[in-house]
């Protein structure tokens, strides 16, 4: 007896107890019954178990609880109950029945114990799980995902990745990404993608991938590492965004910028050549005509035959200069126009020795010292006849603007510069103020220094010639010291 | 009529000199005409002569396209040496030009008192004398 007085303290104890009659009736409740229903045992004695029903349950649930209790059967589950106060409790209830010896429920004791801790758990998991899978299905709906192992091996693709990429779930997954690779990222590229993720650092970035088909796509890429307990990387999660149409926009501005610039360049070089054009006709060729029409004029009221003898001597150096001028000019923009110039393999060794074979008289005259250095850039692609017609020019200045005080000392020398070769020629000659001169170096009919054989045309010339290869001619120079000449000769290989 | 002692030509062109100094001539109105090939020349002479006013010339007919020193040049360095010479030298711009540019950029020069289109003649000549 004393036995079942001790169990049932503990149960008192330990658990929430109620014992209702075979109606449902309240007989009785324990202290735990009261402490979580916030009732006190005078308000629920008499009363059933709706006082505390929380209307979470539906009502085939007490049903079949009814149903179970009243064939005499034990009844087990688990039920959300409301407090005095309104708050609610989750019980974990076991419903005895005690039976008459007809096997009659006469009474029943509700064993229960507080699982509201429990449930409030495996609700929040839920809603988080919840949470969880609304995400990935959002993921999936909006982004191209993969999953990769930490060896780069692809674990999972969602639909729209087998889209994008043409592949199937099952060609891709135990690939590794190299399937998509496009081969358009340098090898340190993928490497610093690699750095950066297996260190358990997140990566973006947009790559260019490859479909099955061959068709290219770009996609902004993230990706996530996922962390083990020791912070290492046990896989990488891919998201990306198909930027191809924007990729494709932003190439087609960048050519179309590019091809503006171009244009723009090209106009702007045209203008500068009309400009210069519009100086030469204004300064060269209506110089001499207005002589001429002057000469003219006098010539029609000069009566005196000395007088027009004179005149008349001055008007065929004026008309044979007019022409020399309108030849060059000729010349010149032939060498402008001449887009199919041919280009030879030039030896330029030999091409300066030949140029000097035509100054030998000057050469051994002036007691010139020649040097020739081209083994940097012994061969280059330029026609033939320009090449010779500007070294003869810039070794002609070399000679004819000699100082008296010192023999003439040429360096012809070639430096490669990338793809392009310059040539040099040094001498230690007259010099040019470059202060006073330099906007004039190259234009026709400019002169720097009094000589007979001055004429202006030379620098001109080969600047049009060097210009019209798509190369450059520039100079450097101290009075007194020599100049040097350089031009810059793109590699006009085919 | 007005007359001058001296007009300096600053041409390297022997034809147009050689026409510019009869147009002169033909006015009457010109005591001595001195020739210079180019800015460098000039240049050299106005500083030798700075402190002898008889020496330098009441109107100087400058050409633009010269070797050696250009009139753009010439125009620059004398715009230095001006406030130090003694007497006002009316500069007229002698070219072939027609460029508008060239004209426009004469026109803001102090130093430059006209721009004279070539050819000259006689009558051309008997204007420039009687705007000095």
């Amino acid at each position: 007896m004393e036995k079942i007085e001790d169990f049932q303290y503990i149960l008192d104890v330990s658990a929430i107890v109620a014992i209702t009659d075979h109606k449902g009736e309240i007989k009785h409740v324990n202290e735990n019954f009261c402490k979580i229903s916030k009732f006190s045992a005078e308000e629920l004695i008499g009363k059933d178990h709706r006082v505390i029903n929380s209307g979470f349950h539906e009502k085939g649930f007490f049903k079949n609880l009814w149903s179970t209790i009243t064939k005499g059967k034990v009844w087990k589950g688990e039920i959300k109950n409301r407090a005095k106060d309104g708050t609610y409790y989750w019980v974990d209830t076991t419903i005895v029945p005690f039976l008459n010896e007809e096997g009659i429920p006469y009474k029943y004791v509700a064993i229960r114990y507080d699982i509201t801790e429990r449930k409030l758990g495996e609700e929040r998991l839920k809603e988080s799980l919840k949470e969880l899978s609304d995400y990935k299905y959002a993921l999936d709906e909006s982004a191209i995902v993969a999953i990769t192992d930490q060896k780069g091996q692809i674990t999972h693709v969602n639909e729209n990745f087998c889209r994008i990429s043409k592949y199937s779930k099952t060609e891709l997954i135990g690939q590794d990404h190299r399937l998509i690779n496009s081969g358009y990222h340098p090898k340190q590229f993928i490497k610093d993608i690699w750095g950066t993720i297996a260190t358990g650092n997140v990566w973006k970035g947009e790559l260019r991938n490859k479909a099955k088909d061959g068709t290219i796509y770009w996609v902004d890429t993230t990706i996530v590492p996922f962390l083990n307990e020791n912070r290492k990387p046990y896989q990488y999660l891919a998201i990306r965004s198909d930027i191809t149409e924007r990729k494709r926009a932003e190439e087609a501005l960048r050519i179309s910028k590019n091809k503006a610039e171009e244009n723009a360049n090209a106009l702007e070089k045209k203008n500068k050549q009309l400009v210069d054009f519009c100086n030469i006709v204004s300064h060269n060729l209506r110089g001499p005509l207005v002589n001429i029409s002057m000469l003219v004029d006098y010539l029609e009221c000069e009566d005196d035959k000395d007088e027009r003898q004179e005149i008349q001597d001055k008007l065929k150096p004026v008309i044979n200069h007019l022409m020399e001028v309108f030849n060059e000019l000729v010349e010149s923009i032939q060498i402008q126009q001449d887009k199919d110039v041919k280009i030879d393999e030039i030896d330029l060794g030999q091409t300066v020795r030949k140029v000097l074979v035509g100054f030998s008289i000057q050469l051994t005259a002036s007691n010139a010292d020649i040097q020739i250095d081209v083994k940097e850039s012994p061969h280059i692609k330029f026609p033939q006849r320009y090449m010779e017609s500007i070294l003869t020019n810039l070794i002609g200045n070399s000679l004819k603007y000699r100082s008296p005080k010192r023999d003439p000392k040429i360096l012809v020398k070639t430096s490669k510069k990338g793809n392009k070769t310059i040539l040099s020629v040094k001498d230690n000659g007259l010099g040019i103020n470059l202060d006073l001169h330099k906007k004039n170096m190259f234009k026709i009919r400019k002169t720097f220094h009094k000589h007979k054989d001055a004429k202006g045309f030379g620098l001109f010339m080969t600047k049009t010639q060097v210009e019209a290869m798509g190369g450059r001619i520039w100079v450097e120079s101290q009075p007194d010291v020599g100049s040097t000449f350089f031009v810059e000769i793109k590699d006009n290989a085919k | 009529m007005k007359r001058i002692h001296q007009l300096t030509l600053v041409d390297d062109d022997e034809v147009f000199v050689f026409l510019a100094k009869k147009a002169i001539k033909q006015t009457n109105l010109v005591e001595l005409v001195k020739v210079f090939d180019n800015g460098q020349e000039i240049l050299d002479y106005l500083l030798e002569n700075q402190e002898n006013p008889e020496k330098l010339p009441e109107v100087m007919l400058l050409d633009l396209s010269m070797p050696v020193m250009d009139g753009w040049q010439f125009l620059n360095e004398f715009h230095k040496l001006s406030p130090k010479l003694p007497k006002k030298i009316n500069i007229f711009i002698c070219s072939s030009s027609i460029s508008p540019e060239e004209i426009e950029m004469a026109n803001k020069m102090n130093e430059v008192s006209d721009f004279i289109i070539k050819p000259i003649n006689k009558d051309k000549m008997i204007e420039v004398i009687q705007k000095v």
